[in-house]
């Protein structure tokens, strides 16, 4: 049931981006607010779709052990919450982008931009449906059962949802740049929303490591293990570190930053998709 | 491209205009380069790559193996098989570690200053004028100003002078500091993992059920405990048969000269801290606790069979042999379960499980029937065993980076101060003054609705 509405959701991510795109070739302001809402209704149900997921694991793990006093009940519904497998986890990712799309760029999440995040959030929902990802909702096996679980998914795929962020406006700049068009931003504003993007998943994904350490040292007693999963996600952070140095200290800007945001959304990829398929660790209960 | 810096956000001391740097040497003016940083961070990276594509840890052979004799060699003794732990890793962390450090020295006190350098009117008045309003006299300056600053800006203050009245707007004053908080926290966060990898102890302790402990397993050699430990009992539960684990449990009890002080649970995800050490669940198995009784059936005839552990049994007809290779405790939740390899001839063992409570579960081999009459085991647990007084350390930095992070990017520095004057009309002169060299973006917004305020008053 919510997979069928998650794959509508796909859909009206589908027909965003397209209405975008028909908005900027004919410079249409109405098509612009029809794919606003059209946006803002997808994100609408998509939200649903995840607390539905929520209250059906919930449901799912008071079968096993009824919660008795009310703090046992709220800690389940922390516990329960839909990110513990890798389906859970491009659903949650697809959503963070329109969402964090939305606070990041506010009204700049349009014509071209808009359509890049939209494509964005219809791909990995795509993957999700018809990639062949489980999508059974599963009770937690022990090493996930933590108060973390929550707070450490949900900042680290808000971290990447930035760092998409950034590499959509990177990629629309590194266009504009070649061959300037009248209906794309403008450069500077394009430097501009990378670097607010930027801040943004560079804030997250810290938060979404340090809370991951604390993680691992009450289950593990260790903070840092080296894991592949960690080991990227620091590879990540060292590099989106060199750029905000780069630009904050050395006056970079432009295509130079454009370019380091493409990198860093190449690690980021390879640190969510890489990691868990073609290295093993400590994470890989994520398939 | 321009080449000066734009620092929307936060800057170390690193760029201040040439003019202001007193003299230094070359050394120092290396340490505290952003170059240096910038550097130091892309090999990090690099070599953190490594790290990940070059299994870790393993055995010389592993090496030579898989990579060939040369290759092989190369990797191993070149320290590419523990790189976290070899210099190409620590010499750049410890240069980046000095690098933070000379830019805090150079920088911290000055922007300490800084932030609490008060904001006077004198400063007040030298900042650039930004626009310029006459009000009739019916206007109420003081409410006007009120209004239309502190919603923009927050609550701010009055300074008095003979002919004129200033009003004092400061935002991010403590912004400053951020950046400085940000870099003392990743030294405290390295500080504390060096004080781990030099005070702290971490091993391994391998209980039975029953079992009392008075020592550890630190790399090859046994630590003694001040005090015993014994598993009182261990349990592995399951949601349902077949699916996934719910919980791996372990009994713990306390003791000191053979008496008993503390109880406790350990879970994953829980672990125990008792007299300075920590016990992590992390993993468990079973180990047979004598002979395996089995029911053999061959060729219509019926057999009893012990199987004692890893040594072959000849089979009823003496064409196969049977082993016992290992037992679960809890097989996937479908109970005590024995490991068991046939051969028979020259070909490859065949290898299958054996469910004492559901003798219809696993495979059987070829041509024989086997049911578990008994199987006798003993659970074990295995526990991490941890002290680490760096941990504080890395928390303390993993705190102090919050407000870090906020004053240096969500606290765009900004003054701003309106001044006010009568006019011969019995109206007033207003002019807005204000600068935020680091937040131009924010500063141009502010300034418009200011002025927008200004102009006509806020609105109602």
């Amino acid at each position: 049931m919510i997979s069928q509405i998650l794959g509508l959701v796909m859909l009206a991510y589908l027909l965003v981006a397209v209405l975008f795109l028909a908005a900027e070739l004919w410079s249409s302001p109405r098509l612009q607010s029809w794919a606003r809402v059209l946006l803002w209704a997808g994100l609408g149900v998509h939200t649903g779709a995840l607390l539905g997921r929520w209250a059906g694991s919930y449901q799912l793990a008071a079968l096993h052990s009824a919660p008795a006093v009310f703090a046992d009940n709220l800690r389940l519904v922390i516990l329960q919450a839909p990110l513990s497998n890798f389906y859970e986890s491009l659903v949650f990712f697809a959503w963070t982008l329109p969402a964090l799309g939305v606070i990041s760029f506010r009204r700049h999440l349009q014509g071209y931009l808009g359509a890049v995040v939209a494509v964005l959030a219809c791909l990995l929902l795509a993957y999700a449906s018809f990639g062949g990802v489980d999508s059974r909702i599963k009770p937690l096996m022990p090493a996930l059962k933590s108060n973390w679980l929550l707070i450490h998914v949900v900042t680290a795929f808000l971290g990447y949802a930035g760092f998409a962020l950034a590499f959509g406006a990177a990629i629309l700049y590194l266009l504009q740049d070649r061959r300037p068009r009248a209906s794309l931003p403008p450069l500077a504003q394009l430097d501009r929303l990378i670097y607010r993007a930027t801040v943004l998943g560079f804030l997250l994904l810290t938060l979404g490591i340090l809370t991951g350490a604390v993680w691992a040292e009450t289950a593990w007693g260790r903070y840092w293990s080296w894991d592949p999963k960690e080991t990227w996600s620091l590879i990540t952070w060292l590099i989106y570190a060199t750029l905000l140095h780069a630009r904050l200290l050395k006056g970079w800007q432009g295509r130079r930053i454009a370019w380091l945001a493409v990198l860093g959304f190449m690690a980021v990829l390879f640190t969510y998709f890489g990691v868990s398929f073609l290295l093993t660790g400590l994470h890989s209960y994520l398939t | 491209m321009a080449g000066r810096p734009r620092g929307l956000g936060l800057t170390l001391s690193m760029v201040t205009s040439p003019a202001q740097r007193q003299p230094k040497s070359w050394l120092w003016g290396s340490l505290t380069s952003i170059r240096l940083t910038v550097f130091l961070l892309l090999i990090l990276a690099g070599v953190a790559v490594i790290g990940t594509v070059v299994p870790q840890d393993q055995p010389p052979g592993f090496y030579l193996m898989r990579y060939g004799q040369s290759l092989g060699a190369v990797i191993y003794y070149w320290g590419l098989a523990r790189v976290y732990y070899s210099p190409w890793f620590l010499a750049p962390m410890g240069l980046l570690a000095v690098n933070i450090s000379a830019c805090l020295v150079q920088g911290l006190p000055r922007a300490v200053r800084r932030s609490l350098k008060p904001f006077t009117w004198e400063a007040a008045l030298a900042l650039p004028e930004r626009g310029k309003f006459n009000w009739p006299a019916g206007v109420d300056p003081q409410a006007r100003i009120n209004a239309v600053l502190h919603r923009e800006l927050g609550p701010g203050r009055r300074e008095t002078l003979p002919d004129q009245e200033i009003y004092l707007f400061e935002r991010g004053r403590y912004r400053p500091i951020g950046p400085y908080l940000v870099h003392l926290a990743l030294l405290l966060i390295l500080t504390g993992g060096l004080i781990g990898k030099f005070w702290g102890l971490e091993g391994s302790l391998p209980l039975d059920q029953g079992e009392v402990a008075r020592t550890f397993q630190v790399g090859r050699n046994q630590h003694p405990l001040k005090f015993q430990v014994r598993l009182d009992k261990f349990l592995v539960q399951y949601y349902e048969k077949g699916g996934i684990p719910k919980e791996f449990r372990s009994d713990l009890t306390f003791l000191k000269d053979g008496r008993e002080v503390a109880r406790a649970t350990c879970r994953v995800n829980d672990p125990v801290t008792f007299g300075g050490l920590t016990f992590y669940q992390s993993s468990y198995g079973s180990r047979p606790e004598g002979p395996v009784r089995l029911q053999v059936r061959h060729g219509g005839l019926d057999q009893t069979l012990e199987l004692p552990p890893r040594r072959p049994v000849d089979l009823p007809g003496g064409e196969a042999q049977v082993m016992l290779v290992r037992v679960d405790g809890n097989l996937q939740g479908y109970g005590p379960a024995a490991q068991l390899a046939l051969r028979g001839g020259a070909g490859h063992p065949q290898v299958f499980w054996v469910l004492q409570d559901h003798p219809e579960l696993g495979q059987q081999p070829d041509h024989y029937q086997f049911r578990a009459e008994s199987i006798p085991f003993q659970f074990y647990s295995v526990f991490q065993v941890k002290s680490d007084p760096g941990v504080w350390w890395v928390y303390a930095g993993f705190i102090l980076l919050l407000p870090g992070f906020y004053l240096a990017f969500f606290r765009p520095a900004a003054r701003w101060a309106v001044v006010l004057e009568g006019a011969a009309s019995g109206g007033f002169k207003v002019r807005l003054l204000g600068a935020s060299p680091r937040h131009r973006e924010e500063f141009a917004l502010s300034l418009e609705r200011l002025l927008e305020g200004l102009e006509k008053g806020a609105p109602s």
